[in-house]
């Protein structure tokens, strides 16, 4: 079954149309623009008057989702980069190499300095370190220390020193100030969005969900290239505004959910509306992810990470471990254990996705976990995120319905 | 092979605690001064022949290094260690530290873990050295607490003079090796044959094979090259560049080379060691910070030696690697510097035949260049 397009959905399409219009004129009239990995926050740019900020992981995700991922990544491949790196670094590497050409939004503009961190994790920054070398363009590194435990303070303060020094480079690069107010009012802007997103979420408490992983997963967009800004804020408010609505109207996108299952990894965006639509048949509901219910977190939890108005660097840079990959195993757990429960989850897909390691490689511990340990049934299906070429619909149908029967021999027991 | 087999046995035989590093480059000379026997997990190739234990935790995307290192400590190998130290040495091995935790625990055989960040902006970017001192004074109280073992300047600095002296006679090996008085071949069997072996013996080992070589007549000729990689390649990899006219007169590669080229200065406090020991390192792509001076280093390496041309060793999902190829073939072909990439994997030994047809093809290009960098 299809999700209808609603309102929201036609303000996305607005919202990410505009936001890369604006990126390429902006640029185009002397901006001084940046790229930037995912989770570095982007509010600090917001904090000068004419800088301007491109997202190369989402551009990557956006090409995979209109079906030029695979053509991307082959450009890609062709100069030398082998089929094993992250699809998004091949999909970026190839959309720059012919400056956009096949992209939806052609491309990104060149950028004037190239903002990385380790995060989620460091061959983003060798990647990154494939334009700086190419393109002559400074590369700014932002080192987040991996967390076994909750973020230390000592930690907290080191990526507090480099915010402030990324800030005193774009200073001197840029020939601009930046602006305390003008970044506090972004950091509130974001922290509004997030916290409708988190409402948003919450629709898939109920049964029937009111929403779908897929809806999450294709109004995620804002919140990797447009935080910081009151369009931010409104798209989210606009979407619970939304969801309310069709759940009060009793519109699901499953209305005879039957399974709640639960995604762990990256979406899987060359294959969103044919997925959904497929599970929706089985009466199967993707209800959840971890992929989407980390923002505006902090490790070890999915609940709403709130900012106490007081220091807004330090707020950021306590929820830069907050997206899956910045922390290990056990918070993984922990964090995923509670959405589990509170969703009433059956059983949990784990997509094994060779391209994105760091998301994958404690996914068979957290499998045996989740499945001996809480008792929920679970498959491993093997996905990559963003190169169809490396995924198998039938295969993986073939292990969900393997779950769902899992799910229906557990129920009758 | 039955010479790690047999260190590992004198290691035990020694009664002191062992601890079992993760690659790449963990602070062994603090280990050593806390009478520890610090061990890097890796070249293990010839010793892990299968990976079942670490095929119920890792996925088989995952690199060969981690693999084979998760195989060693899940087996009854790990059994002889006493605590597991990691750093933040690339993603794989970040995610390493408590997967075998869990592992271990269901073993029935926790060990005690010991992590630390090294600091990976560049020195010009942010200051990080406050950052890494800490970390390095965070673990030595650690290790204090767990093992009883109270940490000594003086001991560090004997240890420190051990280390350097380890990693001297490698660089007198290769020397010995660009000069033809020893193979590349012979160099890697001294060098698995010292490894896992406590520091003193490896310099006992080491300075003996030296005294042996330096009697030995000197054998140039061939075409001069060198390897770049994370791992030496296999011996029959090795042994098929020596056949194809190839000699391996120097090395890019992080156990050897980016180990032993640089030796930080003595006398400096344990923690100012550690900045100077990560801060002036052997440029390696998992040393973030280092990426942009690691073309420089090649070339400058392969003017020494007369290198005439570069084999990359690739270790199958070696994604820091990986990236970095296609930009280091083409700075050195700009430079005419010939280059070819061979790919290691897990089960490289199907790969011989294959690989020899390209090494065969890479030595033609090789003889027929003039060009130096
Ligand atoms: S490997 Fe994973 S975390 Fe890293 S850039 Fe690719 S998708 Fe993102
Ligand atoms: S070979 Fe590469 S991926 Fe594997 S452990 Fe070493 S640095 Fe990490």
């Amino acid at each position: 079954m299809e999700t209808a397009k609603i309102g929201a959905g036609k303000h996305l399409t607005q919202v990410i149309t505009k936001a890369y219009m604006d990126l390429h004129e902006r640029a185009a009239n002397g901006a001084f623009v940046v790229w930037i990995a995912i989770n570095v926050p982007a509010e600090i740019f917001l904090g000068f008057e004419n800088v301007v900020y491109g997202v190369p992981e989402s551009h990557a995700a956006m090409n995979a989702a209109k079906g030029v991922g695979v053509t991307q990544c082959a450009k890609a491949e062709q100069l030398g980069y082998s089929m094993d790196l992250c699809s998004y670094a091949r999909i970026d590497i190839g959309c720059v190499s012919d400056h956009g050409k096949d992209s939806p939004s052609f491309g990104l503009p060149k950028p004037d300095l190239i903002v990385s961190n380790n995060n989620n994790c460091s061959l983003l920054t060798k990647w990154f370190d494939v334009h700086h070398r190419q393109m002559g363009v400074p590369h700014f590194l932002i080192d987040v220390p991996f967390c076994y435990q909750p973020q230390k303070e000592k930690d907290r303060e080191y990526i507090v020193r480099q915010f402030r020094d990324l800030i005193r480079v774009i200073e001197q690069m840029s020939g601009q100030k930046f602006n305390m107010d003008r970044f506090c009012q972004a950091v509130d802007h974001s922290i509004q969005g997030v916290a409708h997103w988190k409402k948003f979420l919450e629709f898939a408490d109920r049964k029937p969900s009111g929403i779908t992983a897929f809806d999450s997963f294709v109004h995620m967009a804002p919140f990797l290239i447009q935080r910081g800004v009151p369009a931010f804020e409104e798209h989210y408010r606009l979407l619970v505004e939304e969801t309310e609505q069709r759940v009060a109207n009793c519109v699901f996108p499953v209305p005879e959910e039957k399974y709640r299952l639960f995604w762990d990894n990256i979406a899987p965006w060359h294959q969103l509306r044919k997925m959904s639509s497929r599970l929706a048949d089985l009466n199967a509901n993707i209800v959840g992810a971890t992929y989407t219910s980390c923002i505006g977190t902090k490790e070890g939890s999915f609940d709403l990470y709130p900012f106490d108005n007081t220091d807004p660097m330090h707020f950021l840079a306590r929820t830069q471990n907050s997206y899956i990959c910045p922390h290990g195993l056990e918070l993984r757990k922990q964090a995923m254990a509670g959405v589990i429960r509170k969703l009433k989850i059956d059983g949990i897909i784990f997509a094994s996705n060779r391209s994105c390691k760091p998301y994958s490689i404690t996914q068979m511990d957290q499998q045996q976990y989740f499945f001996n340990q809480e008792g929920i049934p679970t498959v491993m299906i093997e996905v990559d995120h963003a190169d169809a070429r490396k995924y198998s619909e039938e295969n993986s149908f073939l292990r969900i319905e393997a779950l769902l029967e899992a799910i229906d021999a557990k129920r009758a027991a | 092979m039955d010479s790690i087999k047999a260190n590992l046995l004198k290691l035990r035989e020694t009664r002191k605690k062992i601890l079992g590093c993760l690659p790449l480059y963990p602070p062994m000379e603090i280990f050593h001064a806390m009478d520890l026997i610090p061990v890097t997990l890796w070249g293990l190739r010839d010793m892990i022949r299968t990976l079942d234990e670490s095929d119920r935790h890792i996925q088989n995307y995952s690199c060969s290094v981690a693999r084979r290192a998760a195989e060693f400590i899940l087996s009854e190998s790990g059994m002889m260690l006493d605590g597991i130290f990691a750093y933040n040495a690339c993603d794989t091995l970040r995610n390493l530290p408590e997967i075998l935790s869990n592992g271990l625990q269901d073993a029935g055989r926790p060990l005690p873990m010991f992590q630390i960040h090294v600091p990976m902006v560049p020195s010009g970017q942010t200051d990080a050295k406050d950052y890494l001192c800490n970390e390095i004074l965070s673990l030595i109280r650690l290790l204090e607490k767990t093992f009883h073992i109270p940490f000594s300047s003086d001991r560090f600095q004997d240890s420190v003079e051990k280390y350097n002296e380890v990693r001297n006679l490698y660089r007198r090996m290769e020397k010995q090796v660009a000069s033809g008085k020893m193979t590349f071949q012979d160099f890697m069997i001294a060098f698995h044959s010292s490894g896992f072996l406590p520091v003193e013996d490896q310099i006992r080992f080491l300075s003996g094979e030296l005294d042996r070589c330096c009697n030995k007549e000197s054998k140039p000729g061939n075409h001069p090259i060198m390897i770049s990689g994370i791992l030496p390649p296999p011996l029959p990899v090795i042994q098929a560049i020596e056949k194809a006219g190839l000699r391996i007169v120097c090395n890019d590669i992080a156990s050897l080379g980016r180990y032993y080229g640089y030796s930080p200065g003595l006398n400096a406090s344990v923690e100012q060691y550690f900045v100077d020991f990560y801060e002036n390192h052997i440029p390696c792509p998992t040393l973030l910070y280092s990426a942009d001076n690691r073309m420089e280093y090649m070339i400058s390496v392969l003017q020494k030696t007369s290198a005439e041309g570069v084999i990359f060793v690739g270790e199958k999902f070696c994604e820091y690697e990986y990236f970095e190829f296609p930009y280091l073939e083409k700075r050195l072909k700009d430079k005419g510097v010939p280059s070819v990439l061979i790919e290691i994997a897990v089960d490289d030994e199907d790969n011989i035949a294959s690989l020899k047809n390209r090494i065969d093809a890479f030595a033609e290009v090789i003889g027929q260049h003039e060009g130096r960098p």
